[in-house]
C-alpha cells in the first residue's frame, strides 16, 4: 500500500491516471446507475409491447373462444401463449362464468404487473364476451434487464481500463517522457559554460518548449551573475591587494579592536610601533588594547566606551619609561557592530617640536630663565594651588638691580646682557627643583619660591644671594664690576590670598628697599612701606 | 296530403328495387318461438346456442341461394371470413357449422318437419307453413 502511494506521489503518468481513473469511474457508475435505469425500463417497454403483441396475435382466436365457450379452444390459446418464455400464466375467464381457465404457474390476481384485456365478442364488436389475463414472468424479465445492466457495465468497465490505458500512455508519451528526457540533459548540462537546454523534438512550441526557454533564460541570467560575480570578485582581490601593501607597507600604524577591547588585526607598522612580535597571531593571541595604550589606566574604559555614540575619537597617549617618551596619536572609529579600527601614529617629533616651541615661548631668550608670560602662566598656576590648599603658602620676591643702566652705558649692552647671564645663573643655582625664576624685562628678575611661608627661610636664601653679588663680575673687557640689587618680597597665603595682589605689594616692598638705600631686601610690611 | 305522397314514394322504390328485399329467418311453426332477437340470431347461427329459447335443440340451416346475403345482413361478413371462422372450431370438435341445404325447397322441407330447425330466405318467398322470426333489413 505505500509502495503504491510512493509510485503515485512519485509517477507523474500514474497519479494523472489514478485521478482520471476515479473521475471517470465515479461519473460511470452514475452513468450506469443510470444506463441500468433506462435500460430497465426499456427492457420492460419491450416486453409490454412483446406482450401486447402476443394480445394481439390470439385476440381473434380468444374471441370465438369466449364466444362460443370454447374450453378446448381456449386451453390450445393459453398453451399457445405459454410457450413464449415471457409468459408465466394465463387465465381466460368468460364474464358469464362458464369459461374459466388457468394455465401455467399460480397467478396471483392482487399484482400491479398482470396484464389483462377485455376480449369482445367477434361479431358485436361492442360486448365483452371474457378477460384474458396474462402474468408476465419476472425473472425472464429480470434476467433480461439484469443481463442488459451486465453488458451496459461490461462495456462502461472495458471504456474505463481503455481510457485509462490511454491516459497512461499518452501522459507518458507526452508528459513524463520529454519531462524525465528534459530533467536528465538538465543534470547533464553545464550551464556555467554558457551551455543551452534543447527543447525535445516536437515539444518545441508547446508548454515544454516554454520550460525550455524559461530554463534557457534562467541559464542566461545565471551566467550574467555569475560573470558579474567573477568581475566584481576580481576587482575585490585587486582592492584585497591593494589595501594589503598599503596595510603591510604604509608607516602608519593600523589596527583593528573587538568589543572587549581586544586588539585582532594588527599590521607591521602598528606591531613596531608597539613592539608587538611581527610573527604573533593576534586572533589566537589577542592583545588587551587598554594595557597596550593606557598601562594606567587614565583612559579607564573600554575602546566601545572611548568611541560611544558612534563618533570616532583622537587622543595621544605616551609609550615607554625611558627618555624622551614616545608619543602616539590614536585615532579611533567604528568598523562595524562590535569592532572598531584604530589608526596610530607615531607623533614624538611633533610632539616634542611643540614641546619645544611651548618651552620657547615661555623662556627669555638673555639668561635661559623663564620670562614674563612663563612667569604669569607659573604665577596662574600657583594661584590655583593656593585655592586648592590654602594653608601652604608661597613667598613672591621680586628683584631690581641697582644701576644696571650704567653698566649698559659704560660697558655696552653686550656687558649688560652677560651680567644679566651671570646673576640669573648666580639665582638660578640658589633655588630648588620646584621654584620658579624668571626675567620680566629689563634687569627686573621674580622668584616664586612654593611652599616657602615664613621670612626666614626667604632671608637665608637672600642672603646667601646678596652674598654671592659682592664677588665682582669680570666683564669681556677684563673690567670687574660689582652690582647691587633691590629685594621685595610678599607672602602668598600671609600678606594676601590674590597673587597678583602679592605682586603688587611685592613691587611696592622692593620700592622701599630701593629708598631703603638699595642693595637690600624688604618685606611687605601692612601699613609700613607703603 | 304529405303521407299519400309518402306512401306513393314507398311503392315506387318497391317497384324500382324488387331485388333488394329483407332476409326473413323462419322456424317451425310449432316450434314454439314467437320471434329472436338478432343478437339471438347471431348466437344460434354462430354455433354459442344450442338450444332454441323454447327449448329445443337449434339445427340452423345454411340456404345456399342465400346465405351470402345473409350472413351479410347479419354479422357484416363475407363468406370467407365466416368459412375460416367455422375453420378454426374444426379441431375442437364442440362445435359446428349450420347444416347446409341447396335450396329453399329443401329448407322449407327441413323446417316444416323439424321443430328446431331455423333457416333464412326472402321476405318475399315466405310461405304460410314457415313462421318468421326476424326480418333481416339489408
Amino acid at each position: 500500500m505505500s509502495r503504491l502511494l510512493m509510485l503515485l506521489h512519485t509517477r507523474l503518468a500514474l497519479r494523472t491516471t489514478a485521478i482520471i481513473l476515479l473521475i471517470v469511474g465515479l461519473l460511470g457508475i452514475a452513468f450506469l446507475l443510470l444506463a441500468v435505469h433506462f435500460r430497465a425500463q426499456s427492457v420492460h417497454q419491450e416486453q409490454q409491447a412483446r406482450l401486447e403483441g402476443l394480445l394481439n396475435t390470439v385476440e381473434r382466436t380468444a374471441q370465438i373462444a369466449c364466444f362460443l365457450d370454447d374450453e378446448q379452444l381456449a386451453r390450445e390459446l393459453a398453451d399457445g401463449l405459454l410457450s413464449n418464455d415471457i409468459v408465466h400464466a394465463v387465465r381466460v375467464q368468460s364474464l358469464d362464468g362458464k369459461l374459466s381457465i388457468d394455465r401455467g404457474g399460480a397467478l396471483d390476481s392482487a399484482r400491479d404487473a398482470l396484464f389483462t384485456r377485455e376480449i369482445a365478442s367477434p361479431f358485436e364488436p361492442r360486448t365483452t364476451v371474457c378477460r384474458l389475463t396474462i402474468d408476465p414472468d419476472q425473472r425472464y424479465i429480470d434476467a433480461l434487464v439484469g443481463q442488459a445492466s451486465r453488458f451496459v457495465g461490461g462495456a462502461l468497465l472495458l471504456q474505463l481500463l481503455g481510457i485509462g490505458l490511454c491516459v497512461v500512455v499518452v501522459v507518458v508519451r507526452y508528459v513524463t517522457r520529454p519531462i524525465t528526457g528534459l530533467s536528465q540533459r538538465l543534470r547533464a548540462l553545464e550551464a556555467e559554460t554558457g551551455q543551452k537546454l534543447q527543447a525535445p523534438r516536437g515539444n518545441r512550441d508547446d508548454e515544454i518548449g516554454q520550460l525550455v526557454n524559461s530554463v534557457n533564460a534562467m541559464i542566461d541570467n545565471l551566467v550574467q551573475s555569475l560573470d558579474a560575480e567573477r568581475c566584481l570578485r576580481l576587482e575585490r582581490e585587486v582592492e584585497e591587494r591593494r589595501y594589503r601593501a598599503i596595510f603591510d607597507n604604509v608607516e602608519t600604524g593600523i589596527f583593528e579592536v573587538d568589543d572587549d577591547g581586544a586588539i585582532r588585526v594588527a599590521n607591521p607598522a602598528f606591531r613596531r610601533l608597539f613592539k608587538l612580535p611581527a610573527k604573533r597571531d593576534l586572533n589566537l593571541h589577542p592583545i588587551d588594547f587598554a594595557t597596550l595604550v593606557d598601562p594606567e589606566g587614565t583612559f579607564g574604559a573600554s575602546p566601545a566606551t572611548v568611541v560611544a555614540g558612534g563618533r570616532g575619537r583622537q587622543w595621544e597617549v605616551a609609550l615607554g619609561d625611558e627618555e624622551p617618551r614616545r608619543w602616539v596619536s590614536l585615532v579611533l572609529n567604528p568598523l562595524e557592530a562590535g569592532r572598531l579600527q584604530g589608526v596610530a601614529h607615531d607623533v614624538t617629533a611633533r610632539k616634542r617640536a611643540a614641546d619645544a616651541a611651548e618651552q620657547l615661548a615661555v623662556t627669555d631668550p638673555l639668561t635661559g630663565l623663564g620670562n614674563r608670560r612663563g612667569f604669569d602662566r607659573r604665577l596662574a598656576v600657583m594661584g590655583r594651588h593656593h585655592r586648592l590648599y590654602p594653608d601652604r603658602c608661597h613667598a613672591l620676591v621680586l628683584l631690581d638691580f641697582d644701576h644696571f643702566k650704567q653698566i649698559n652705558d659704560a660697558h655696552g649692552h653686550h656687558a649688560g646682557d652677560r651680567v644679566l647671564r651671570l646673576v640669573g645663573g648666580e639665582l638660578a643655582a640658589l633655588l630648588r627643583q620646584r621654584d620658579y625664576l624668571a626675567r620680566l624685562g629689563g634687569d627686573e628678575f621674580v622668584l616664586l619660591l612654593e611652599g616657602c611661608g615664613r621670612r626666614d627661610e626667604v632671608e637665608a636664601l637672600l642672603g646667601r644671594f646678596v652674598a654671592r653679588l659682592q664677588t665682582p663680575i669680570a666683564l669681556e673687557s677684563g673690567v670687574e664690576v660689582t652690582i647691587g640689587v633691590s629685594i621685595g618680597v610678599a607672602l602668598l597665603g600671609v600678606d594676601t590670598e590674590e597673587p597678583q595682589q602679592a605682586l603688587l605689594l611685592a613691587d611696592r616692598a622692593m620700592y622701599a628697599a630701593k629708598r631703603a638705600g638699595r642693595n637690600t631686601w624688604r618685606f611687605h610690611a601692612p601699613g609700613g612701606n607703603g | 296530403m304529405i303521407r299519400v305522397r309518402c306512401c306513393l314514394l314507398v311503392a315506387l322504390l318497391s317497384l324500382v328495387m324488387p331485388a333488394m328485399a329483407d332476409i326473413a329467418i323462419v322456424v317451425n311453426t310449432g316450434s314454439g318461438v314467437s320471434h329472436l332477437t338478432r343478437s339471438d340470431a347471431v348466437n344460434i347461427f354462430m354455433g354459442r346456442y344450442r338450444k332454441l329459447p323454447s327449448g329445443n335443440p337449434a339445427l340452423p340451416l345454411d340456404v345456399a341461394p342465400f346465405k351470402a346475403r345473409f350472413y351479410r345482413a347479419l354479422v357484416n361478413k363475407n363468406l370467407a371470413e365466416i368459412n375460416s371462422y367455422w375453420a378454426r372450431l374444426v379441431f375442437s370438435g364442440e362445435n359446428s357449422p349450420p347444416q347446409q341445404v341447396a335450396t329453399v325447397d329443401e329448407m322449407r322441407q327441413i323446417v316444416t318437419s323439424n321443430p328446431g330447425a331455423v333457416g333464412y330466405l326472402d321476405s318475399r318467398e315466405v310461405s304460410p307453413d314457415l313462421h318468421v322470426v326476424l326480418i333481416l333489413s339489408e
